[in-house]
């Protein structure tokens, strides 16, 4: 087996994980009812690749997701950091037993929990205690009204990544930085974060709680990261990437870096659009030095994106977004957790397994060294039946960044897409073959031109939509997220309790059409950081970089475009 | 230190309204942390928003759990947490002193003083505090067997304000003899040394100090064995685990057979490798009734874990880093990189090795060892909060040790430093001040009473009695503290009540720094533009 651990660091990538984690739960969950579709039954998805079997010291036995999260003192929220499945004695009696002389309490106003964790609360009692639940089945309608109120409520307040969150985490997952002593909004530059990563000794605890994970590793296959690209999270995730960097140098690592389209609804004036271009740049150079591949996201406006075509995005609500962003890494990361069948036979369910170290090789380790990877995503994916195909299913996959050239000829191009779920004509679910015959067919009859190298993984079972989930989906979307013909009359969003699943094909691309993302982030270090009397060089000073090391980023984000240019001479000294 | 700290609202506000502000989250601050100071003060429990629970009467800790917003508070508390991270205690007493600081200024600035001239007497005060200290303090000799019963002392003083009496008398011996074990001649003392662990165990709280090393991983092979006697230990940093490695980096374009290939050579090399630490098991333990432990820091895959358990050798994988320096000091032998040159002087020895299983936590304990130069603090406790706050106590009491061995001196606690200082800036030194400045000589020594006069407000005493008596006895020659049951003067050498110089030294040196740039608050906010850190 071969083991994946995941690291949050950030409250974006948090919000992200967040919905990361609803998913698979949600896709153990099906797997246990009976009722459920086939597809989700026998997925042929290996869990244990993310998850990992415990037990407490009362031997009850846990399965929880491999993760580290780090963020912000109080952003869980009502939800404990070490939470609720590893048994404590109750604290009451025996509180102060190291100190016989006074004591005081000092108690926050607790946080209440929404209808949301309410319910799973409840139905955890439940089902703790199921042997004297007769009249369960009286509570039915009552059910029925409460998952509409629990939808709504969401809707209308989500405050914290744990307000959606239905998943248990391992006591050593979450961690909080504490004694920070800045509001959220001013913890916006990568030195803060540099500096909270080292102080108050948080460096080795992040460090030791991820150790803790990659020791029962047997086999580890790599760590994804979803952090966030801007603000303090850049320089914690820089420090933490180094570190990991430093002690496992040969366990690839996949960044999925990510920024929060509400951040750029509030920088306005010229001044914060500079720092906030410069901080792009800077952070996006130190994290991609860090990693073995990176696949920033990020939409300026998602909402107004093609990538959105059939979702209704609110872009000032991260739990909207980050929906989008979560669906598009459980897409992309499937291939990572397919079973490998025998040698020969042919699985019906999967097909296109690679591990992770496969997936870096193959996008960064071709003929140039390129580790940007675009992501691009047709969420949900349209039906693969032929008329359809011809004219859209390649142009259905919309890039999740921005400044990306389109139809650029590339003779180096390399792709990984991953479609799973998909449906065909009569809104049937497509073959693994059938899902094959398409891509064929659709780069066959494309005007743009085929990659140089193409990787397709496929597989049947579709992104399941669990209760927690944002009413996203546009009135063109069904139950199964097939695009209907004529769009569903009355609200414009559907959710969670109209859209079970959905059908998604996302794509990875090493190709030169990210030189203008890479060649604005150049442009901007250059212009406000590197050139004589720079507006931002104080900016720089004040993020803890010296000349120097602006220099040398400036030099990181120079090769990566260099390499996509091999013919045209780069001078890193133009002005 | 970061200056992000100033509030961008002071430059607009007047300097009067600036400097109330900043006198009064000091004030503010101060309030906060003061009925934590000594033996008799309170402990907090914090409960979070989510109901988790923080145990805490170190000012340190708690200052770390606040969400302090106030820039001035901030500035202060960043003063304090630096207190902590040089000298290791001392954070209650420096948020104390600066508040105090501030209050007596404002007294003086109330009745029109200029702040300039409080702080140039601050400076005057400070130097002669510290010349002062220089004199007051008690030399301890550090020959090649250091006083124990000294060292004793200073620990048991920080640890029973921390912990109750009878969990910190027992702490006591475990802090001193962890330093003792790891303390080698002419080298300076590294705390790192001492590895703290911890175990949640039933309903009671125990310590103790593991002449070894407990490391919080076990064996991951079904078959190894759990506990093994005369044990060789090999430290090692190298990967026993298939890795993909650079060389088919091409694979996607290279056959099946190819890529089998390399599979195939990849393992075999990683099979030598594990073959070689069995051949040095065999060479060192055949014919004997000698065991063999593997401690990496890589990984162990399950090929080779298969192997080297057919052998009887037991294996850890991605042991901690500081845990291969720890390892080599506690067993003897030294780490290796690389499994070529394999020689039996590379090995370490542990006469017991054995696992302890609590739920899926997995303890491995490595005891027994000869002479060893490093050694483990074992902490059970109940619950998180409670093994935190023993933690904090372990790492006061280590520092407490650390230092007086490095300071040779201590200093007489319970407030009699404080109070001798404070008699001798008044009787002394004000009278050798020219001007105005003799009143920030005079706000300087009566701030430095905060100490003993919280220690008397938090055991329930008359503060105003108490210090009557103190300075009384001060003048009369003895050197007197304060007892905490009954308010009257004792004898602090005689009841074993020690402080560390150094901490003292830190105190009185950064608290008038700040006070005086928390009144100068025109020049630091000018400071402040240019105080960016160079890098
Ligand atoms: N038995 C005692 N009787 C009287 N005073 C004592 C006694 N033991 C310690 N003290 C005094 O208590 C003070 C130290 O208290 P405490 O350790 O709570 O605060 P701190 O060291 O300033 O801060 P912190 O430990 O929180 O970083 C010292 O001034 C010390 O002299
Ligand atoms: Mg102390």
């Amino acid at each position: 087996m071969r083991e994946i651990v995941t690291i949050q660091v950030g409250n974006y990538a948090n919000f992200i994980g967040s919905h990361f984690w609803n998913f698979q739960d949600e896709l153990l969950g099906l797997a246990e009812i009976p009722e459920s579709d086939q597809v989700f039954k026998n997925h042929s998805l290996d869990m244990d690749v993310l998850y990992r079997t415990g037990e407490t010291q009362q031997g009850l036995l846990t399965y929880t997701p491999r993760m580290v999260s780090v963020n912000f003192q109080g952003s869980l929220g009502s939800v404990s950091s070490r939470g609720s499945l590893y048994y404590q004695i109750p604290a009451k009696h025996l509180d102060v037993m190291a100190w016989k002389g006074r004591v005081t309490t000092h108690a926050s106003e607790p946080l209440k929990r929404n209808l949301f964790l309410q319910s799973l609360n409840e139905e955890e009692q439940e089902s703790v205690s199921k042997a004297n639940d007769l009249d369960n089945l009286n509570n039915n309608s009552q059910a029925e009204i409460q998952d509409k109120d629990i939808v709504e409520c969401l809707e209308s307040d989500v405050q914290y990544w744990t307000d959606f969150s239905k998943v248990h985490y391992h006591p050593q997952s979450l961690y909080e930085l504490s004694g920070l002593w800045t509001d959220i909004q001013d913890f916006d530059n990568y030195g803060l974060g540099k500096e909270a990563f080292c102080g108050h000794q948080h460096g080795e605890e992040i460090d030791d709680r991820l150790r803790f994970f990659i020791e029962e590793c047997d086999h580890i296959q790599g760590i994804q990261c979803v952090v966030d690209d801007s603000g303090g999270f850049s320089g914690v995730s820089a420090m933490f990437l180094e570190s990991i960097a430093d002690e496992y140098p040969n366990v690839p690592v996949l960044l999925y870096n990510a920024r929060n389209p509400s951040l750029h609804m509030d920088s306005k004036g010229r001044k914060q659009v500079i720092s906030r271009n410069l901080h792009d740049a800077v952070s996006f150079s130190r994290l991609s030095e860090l990693c073995k591949l990176i696949i920033p996201v990020g939409l300026p406006s998602l909402s107004g994106s093609r990538a959105s075509q059939y979702l209704c995005i609110k872009d000032e609500k991260p739990y909207h977004s980050s929906a989008v962003y979560a669906s598009a890494m459980h897409s992309f990361s499937l291939p990572f957790r397919m079973k490998q069948p025998g040698p020969s036979a042919e699985s019906i369910c999967t097909s296109g397994a690679l591990d992770m170290y496969g997936m870096v090789k193959m996008l960064t380790g071709q003929m140039r060294q390129n580790m940007v990877a675009i992501l691009d995503v047709a969420m949900p994916t349209p039906s693969l039946s032929v008329d359809r195909a011809q004219q859209s299913f390649l142009g259905n996959l919309q890039p999740l960044i921005p400044d990306i050239a389109e139809d650029v000829e590339d003779f180096h191009a390399v792709e990984a897409m991953n479609i799973h779920g998909a449906v065909t004509s009569g809104n049937r679910r497509a073959s693994i073959s059938e899902v094959k015959d398409a891509v064929e067919a659709a780069y066959d009859n494309s005007v743009t031109q085929r990659p140089k190298f193409s990787h397709l993984s496929a597989s049947t079972c579709p992104l399941p939509i669990p209760l927690p989930f944002p009413l996203i989906f546009g009135n063109m979307v069904g139950q199964h997220g097939e695009l209907l013909e004529t769009p569903i009359s009355g609200s414009p969003s559907r959710g969670s309790l109209e859209v079970h699943s959905i059908p998604m094909a996302t794509r990875l691309r090493s190709s030169t059409a990210v030189l203008p993302f890479l060649e604005s982030k150049l442009g901007n270090l250059r212009r406000f950081g590197i050139e004589r009397g720079a507006l931002g060089a104080p900016l720089l000073q004040s993020w803890g970089f010296g000349k120097d090391e602006v220099e040398d980023m400036g030099e990181v984000l120079s090769k990566m475009v260099t390499t996509l240019k091999p013919h045209l001479e780069y001078s890193s000294d133009s002005d | 230190m970061s200056v992000k700290v100033l509030n961008p609202n002071a430059e607009v506000l007047n300097k009067s309204a600036a400097l109330h502000m900043n006198i009064n989250a000091a004030k503010g601050l101060q309030d906060v942390l003061k009925t934590n100071l000594g033996p008799k003060g309170t402990i907090k429990m914090l409960v979070g928003g989510a109901g988790d629970i923080k145990l805490t009467k170190d000012g340190n800790t708690l200052l770390k759990e606040m969400q302090i917003q106030n820039p001035t508070a901030i500035m202060i508390a960043r003063t304090a947490v630096a207190q902590d991270d040089a000298s290791g205690d001392g954070t209650t007493s420096t948020v104390l002193f600066i508040g105090e600081l501030m209050k007596q200024s404002e007294r003086c600035i109330d009745e029109g003083m200029h702040p300039r001239v409080l702080v140039d007497g601050f400076e005057i005060a400070k130097r002669a505090t510290l010349q002062f200290l220089e004199k007051f303090k008690t030399p301890v000799v550090m020959g090649d067997e250091p006083d124990q019963e000294i060292l004793k002392m200073v620990a048991r003083t920080t640890l029973r304000t921390k912990l109750y009496e009878s969990l910190a008398d027992q702490l006591t011996d475990i802090v001193a003899n962890a330093v003792l074990c790891i303390r080698k001649p002419e080298e300076a003392i590294d705390l790192f040394m001492v590895e703290i662990m911890h175990m949640r165990h039933k309903f009671d709280v125990d310590t103790r100090l593991v002449e070894g090393l407990v490391l919080d991983h076990g064996s991951r092979h079904p078959d190894m064995k759990r506990r093994a006697e005369n044990c060789y230990i090999m430290t090692c940093n190298v990967s026993l685990e298939y890795e993909k490695s650079e060389v088919n980096a091409g694979f996607f374009y290279s056959n099946a057979e190819q890529r089998e290939a390399m599979v195939v050579a990849e393992r075999r090399s990683v099979d030598e490798r594990v073959q070689k630490i069995i051949d040095l098991k065999n060479k060192v333990c055949s014919g004997s009734d000698k065991n063999f432990v593997v401690i990496n820091q890589k990984g162990i895959d399950p090929p080779s874990l298969d192997l080297l358990a057919r052998e009887g050798i037991i294996a850890l994988r991605r042991a901690k880093r500081r845990n291969m320096e720890r390892l080599v000091l506690a067993c003897g032998g030294e780490a290796v990189n690389s499994v070529d040159d394999l020689t039996p002087e590379c090995l370490g020895w542990a006469g017991l090795v054995y696992e302890h299983v609590l739920g899926e936590e997995k303890y491995t304990f490595v005891e027994n060892v000869k002479n060893p130069h490093s050694c483990t603090i074992l902490i059970k406790g109940p619950n998180d909060h409670t093994i935190a706050q023993i933690k904090d106590a372990v790492r006061d009491g280590l520092r407490a040790v650390k230092n007086t061995i490095e300071d040779e001196a201590v200093i007489l606690g319970a407030g009699a430093f404080e109070v001798a200082a404070r008699q001798y800036l008044i009787n002394d030194v004000k009278k050798t001040v020219k001007g105005r400045a003799q009143l920030g000589v005079e706000a300087f020594a009566n701030a430095l009473l905060v100490i003993p006069k919280t220690l008397a407000e938090n055991s329930g005493l008359d503060t105003q009695d108490v210090i009557i008596a103190l300075t009384g006895e001060h003048d009369e020659g003895n050197i007197v503290g304060l007892n905490q049951h009954t308010g009257e003067p004792i004898d602090p050498q005689m009841e074993g009540i020690f402080d560390n110089y150094a901490v003292k030294r830190q105190i009185v040196n950064s608290g008038p720094v700040i006070a005086s740039q928390l009144l100068l608050v025109d020049e630091v906010i000018r400071a402040g533009r240019n105080m960016r850190k160079p890098t």
